[in-house]
C-alpha cells in the first residue's frame, strides 16, 4: 500500500517534469524557431547532455542513500589523466590504437572504481561523514591530479579515440547511446532489484535497515563503487570530447549533477527519487542553457533562471506533500 | 494533475519574465532585431567584396561573439566594455559571453551553442587550449572566423591570437622591477599565483624564473609558488602565513589580479609597508588604496579595455578580408606589432600611486 502511494506521488512528480520539459523545450522553440529547432542543435544537446547525465546518475544513487559525493568530477579526471598516461605510453611504443584505447577505456574505469572504494571504504566502514569524506578525497585526487600533469592538460590519444565523445553512430551521438546504456542498467539496477530496494531503505533509516537484517555497509561501499564506475564512464567521454585530461575539467558539474537529481525529484536526506527523474532534470538543464546561449542570454541570468526554477519546483512538491497528508 | 499544471504555468512564468528582463539589459542591442540569413552566406560575402563601409551594402552587420575565461571579475568586465565599445565604433554587432567560473568544458558547450546560433567570427579567450581544439574546428567548420585573446590556443585553431603584452617582456618586468624598488639582487622572495592550472600564469613564472636565473642569480626564492585560487581573501591568509614562516621575506611577487592585493593587506596589516615589496598585476582602481600607503610597491598590467577592442577590431578586419599589419596603428588602441598569427597590444603598464586614479577598471 505504501509503495503504491509513493508510486502514484513519484508518477505525479515525473508528470510535472515531463511537463515542464516539454514546455520549455516548445518555448525556446517559438522564441528562436530557426536556430533552436535544428537538427544541429539537437544534436549538440544531445552531445552535451551525456557527461553530465552520466555523473548526475552517479550522484543521484549517492544521494539515494542521503550521501553526497563532491569528488564527483575531480575522480573523472584523476582517472581519466592515468588512463591516458597509459594509452601515451602505448601510443610510443607504437602498439594496436584499438587495443591501447581499450586499454585506456579499462584503466579509468578500473582507476575511477578504486576511487569511488575509497570514498566508500571511508563512508560506510570508518563512518565519517559523506560530505566530509569527499570534500577531503577531492583535494586529494585535485592533488595527485596536480601533481602528475603539473596543471596543463594531457593529449596524445589514438584518433581513433576520438570517436566515443564525437562520433555519431546511426544519426545518433556516440555518447548519447552510452548515456541511454548507463540510465537503462542503473534504473533495473536501483529499481527492480532487491539490492536497490536496500538503497532506498538505507536513505530512508539507516539504522532500522541494519535492524532488519542487511548488512548497510556492504551496500554503502556498492553504492560508491557503482558512483565510482558511472564517473569512470563520464571521464572516458570527457577525455575523448576534449581529447586531454586536465584536473579541473568538469568542475562545474558536481553542483550541477545535484541540481539535476533534486530538480528530478530525488530527495537530498535520501530514500525517495527516480533515475529517470533524474534523466528528466538533466534535460530540463540541457534545454534551459542552450536555448538561452542561443537567445544570447548572459550566462549569469542562466544560472538565475536554473536557481529559480529549482526553488519553484522544490516549493510546489514541499506544499503538495503538506496537502497530501 | 491540475497542480501539476499550475505548477508549470508558474515555472514559465518565472522563466518568460526573467528571459524578458535579461533581455531588455544585456547590452547588445542588435540582438533583437529580425535577422534570418543563414550564417554560410553571411561569412562567404566578405571574401568577394571589399567593402569598408560600417555595416556594408544590405545592412548587414557582422556577428562577433567575444568570449572570456568568466564573466563576472573586474578584469573580464573591463574588457567587456572595450569589446562593446569597439562594437559601437565599427558597427558590428558584439556578444560578450562567457561560462560564470573558469571551466573549459563550460566553454566548449557554449561555443557550440554559438555555432548553432549563427556568427561570424569567434574570439576567444581559453580555459584550456587542448580541451577547446576541437570544438574551434568545429566553429571553422561552420565558416566562422576564430580568434583568440587574452590567453592563447593552439596555433592550428585561429587566424590571429591577440596578445595583451610581449609574454617575455612582462615576465622579465617583474624581476626588474622588483631589483628597481627594493634597490639590491640579492632578497628573498616568495610567488603567490592565481592557480597551478592558468597556463598564462604559469607561463610568467617560468619565463620569469629563467630570467632570474642568469640575470639575478643571487635572489632566493623561500618555496615553491603558491596557488590562492583566484581569490585574495587567500592571498591575504597565504601571505600571513609566509610573513610568519619567513620572517625575512622582501619580496612577494602576486601573479592574477586579486593576488597582490591580498598580500598588500597581509603585508599592510603586519606593519611591514616598508620592509616588504609586493609587486603583482593588479587592476589599477583596486590597487589605489594600497599604492597610497605603499603596501603595494607597484602594480603592473595591460589595460584590459583596450585588449577587448583590439579584439574585436581584430576580428572585423579578418571578416573583411583585411590582414593586420606590423606597427598598424588602432584607433583607441595605438601602435600593435603582428608577428604572423600573433598580434601584441603594446609595452605593458605600470600602476604607481600617481597614475592608478585615472584608470577606471
Amino acid at each position: 500500500m505504501e509503495t503504491l502511494k509513493s508510486n502514484i506521488q513519484n508518477n505525479k512528480q515525473l508528470y510535472m517534469l515531463v511537463i515542464i520539459f516539454l514546455a520549455l523545450f516548445i518555448l525556446m522553440s517559438i522564441l528562436s524557431p530557426s536556430k533552436f529547432l535544428t537538427s544541429n542543435n539537437i544534436s549538440s544537446m544531445m552531445f552535451q547532455m551525456s557527461e553530465l547525465g552520466v555523473l548526475a546518475i552517479g550522484m543521484s544513487i549517492v544521494i539515494l542513500t542521503g550521501g553526497i559525493n563532491l569528488a564527483l568530477s575531480h575522480s573523472s579526471m584523476l582517472a581519466a589523466i592515468i588512463g591516458t598516461l597509459v594509452m601515451q605510453a602505448m601510443v610510443s611504443a607504437g602498439m594496436n590504437p584499438l587495443l591501447t584505447i581499450l586499454a585506456g577505456i579499462i584503466v579509468i574505469i578500473a582507476v575511477s572504481l578504486i576511487l569511488g572504494a575509497i570514498n566508500g571504504f571511508f563512508i560506510a566502514y570508518v563512518g565519517v561523514l559523506p560530505i566530509l569524506v569527499t570534500l577531503g578525497t577531492r583535494s586529494v585526487f585535485e592533488g595527485i591530479g596536480l601533481n602528475i600533469t603539473k596543471g596543463s592538460a594531457l593529449s596524445g590519444y589514438p584518433p581513433e579515440f576520438n570517436f566515443i565523445g564525437n562520433g555519431v553512430f546511426l544519426g545518433i551521438p556516440f555518447p548519447f547511446l552510452i548515456y541511454v546504456a548507463v540510465i537503462i542498467v542503473s534504473t533495473l539496477l536501483i529499481q527492480r532489484t532487491a539490492w536497490g530496494m536496500s538503497v532506498y531503505m538505507i536513505g530512508g533509516n539507516v539504522k532500522a535497515t541494519e535492524l532488519s537484517g542487511i548488512n548497510t555497509k556492504k551496500v554503502l561501499m556498492g553504492v560508491y563503487i557503482i558512483c565510482g564506475i558511472l564517473c569512470g564512464i563520464a571521464g572516458v567521454i570527457m577525455a575523448s570530447r576534449y581529447s586531454s585530461a586536465r584536473t579541473d575539467y568538469g568542475s562545474s558539474y558536481v553542483m550541477q549533477a545535484v541540481t539535476a537529481a533534486v530538480l528530478g525529484g530525488t530527495d537530498i536526506n535520501g530514500g525517495e527519487g527516480t533515475i529517470i527523474g533524474t534523466v528528466i532534470g538533466v534535460a530540463i538543464l540541457q534545454v534551459i542553457s542552450s536555448g538561452l546561449n542561443i537567445l544570447g542570454v548572459n550566462r549569469n541570468f542562466v544560472d538565475i533562471i536554473i536557481g529559480a526554477i529549482l526553488i519553484a519546483v522544490l516549493t510546489i512538491r514541499f506544499f503538495s506533500n503538506i496537502n497530501e497528508r | 494533475m491540475r497542480r501539476a499544471l499550475m505548477a508549470t504555468l508558474a515555472v514559465l512564468l518565472i522563466l518568460s519574465m526573467l528571459v524578458a528582463c535579461s533581455q531588455t539589459s544585456t547590452s547588445t542591442p542588435p540582438t533583437s532585431e529580425p535577422e534570418q540569413k543563414t550564417p554560410v552566406e553571411e561569412t562567404k560575402a566578405p571574401e568577394t567584396s571589399d567593402n569598408n563601409g560600417q555595416t556594408g551594402e544590405e545592412g548587414k552587420v557582422w556577428k562577433i561573439a567575444v568570449m572570456p575565461k568568466l564573466i563576472g571579475i573586474p578584469y573580464f568586465n573591463a574588457s567587456e566594455v572595450g569589446a562593446l565599445k569597439a562594437g559601437e565604433d565599427l558597427g558590428v554587432d558584439v556578444q560578450y559571453v562567457g561560462p560564470t567560473n573558469a571551466d573549459a568544458t563550460e566553454q566548449v558547450k557554449m561555443i557550440e551553442d554559438l555555432i548553432n546560433q549563427g556568427i561570424d567570427a569567434l574570439c576567444v579567450a581559453p580555459n584550456d587550449p587542448a580541451a577547446l581544439s576541437p570544438v574551434l574546428q568545429k566553429a571553422k567548420d561552420a565558416g566562422i572566423v576564430v580568434l583568440d585573446w587574452d590567453t592563447p590556443a593552439n596555433p592550428d585553431d585561429v587566424v590571429y591570437s591577440i596578445n595583451q603584452v610581449d609574454q617575455e617582456e612582462f615576465a622579465r618586468l617583474y624581476y626588474d622591477k622588483a631589483v628597481e624598488i627594493a634597490g639590491k639582487d640579492d632578497f628573498k622572495y616568495a610567488i603567490l599565483t592565481g592557480g597551478l592550472n592558468a597556463a598564462n600564469l604559469n607561463n610568467w613564472i617560468d619565463l620569469g624564473l629563467k630570467y632570474a636565473k642568469e640575470k639575478y642569480p643571487k635572489l632566493e626564492l623561500v618555496t615553491e609558488r603558491i596557488p590562492t585560487d583566484e581569490s585574495q581573501q587567500l592571498a591575504y591568509q597565504k601571505t600571513l602565513e609566509l610573513l610568519s614562516a619567513y620572517p625575512d621575506l622582501e619580496v612577494i611577487l602576486g601573479y592574477s589580479t586579486p593576488t597582490p592585493l591580498g598580500a598588500a593587506m597581509a603585508v599592510r596589516e603586519k606593519n611591514l609597508n616598508d620592509k616588504v615589496v609586493v609587486i603583482g598585476s593588479s587592476t589599477p582602481k583596486d590597487s589605489v588604496q594600497y599604492l597610497e600607503d605603499g603596501s603595494l610597491d607597484a602594480g603592473l598590467l595591460w589595460d584590459p579595455s583596450q585588449l577587448g577592442y583590439l579584439t574585436v577590431f581584430a576580428a572585423k578586419e579578418v571578416l573583411e578580408g583585411r590582414e593586420l599589419k606590423d606597427g598598424q596603428e588602432v584607433p583607441n588602441v595605438g601602435k600593435v606589432t603582428v608577428n604572423g598569427k600573433v598580434v601584441v597590444m603594446g609595452p605593458p603598464s605600470i600602476w604607481t600611486v600617481d597614475n592608478a586614479k585615472d584608470y577606471d577598471f
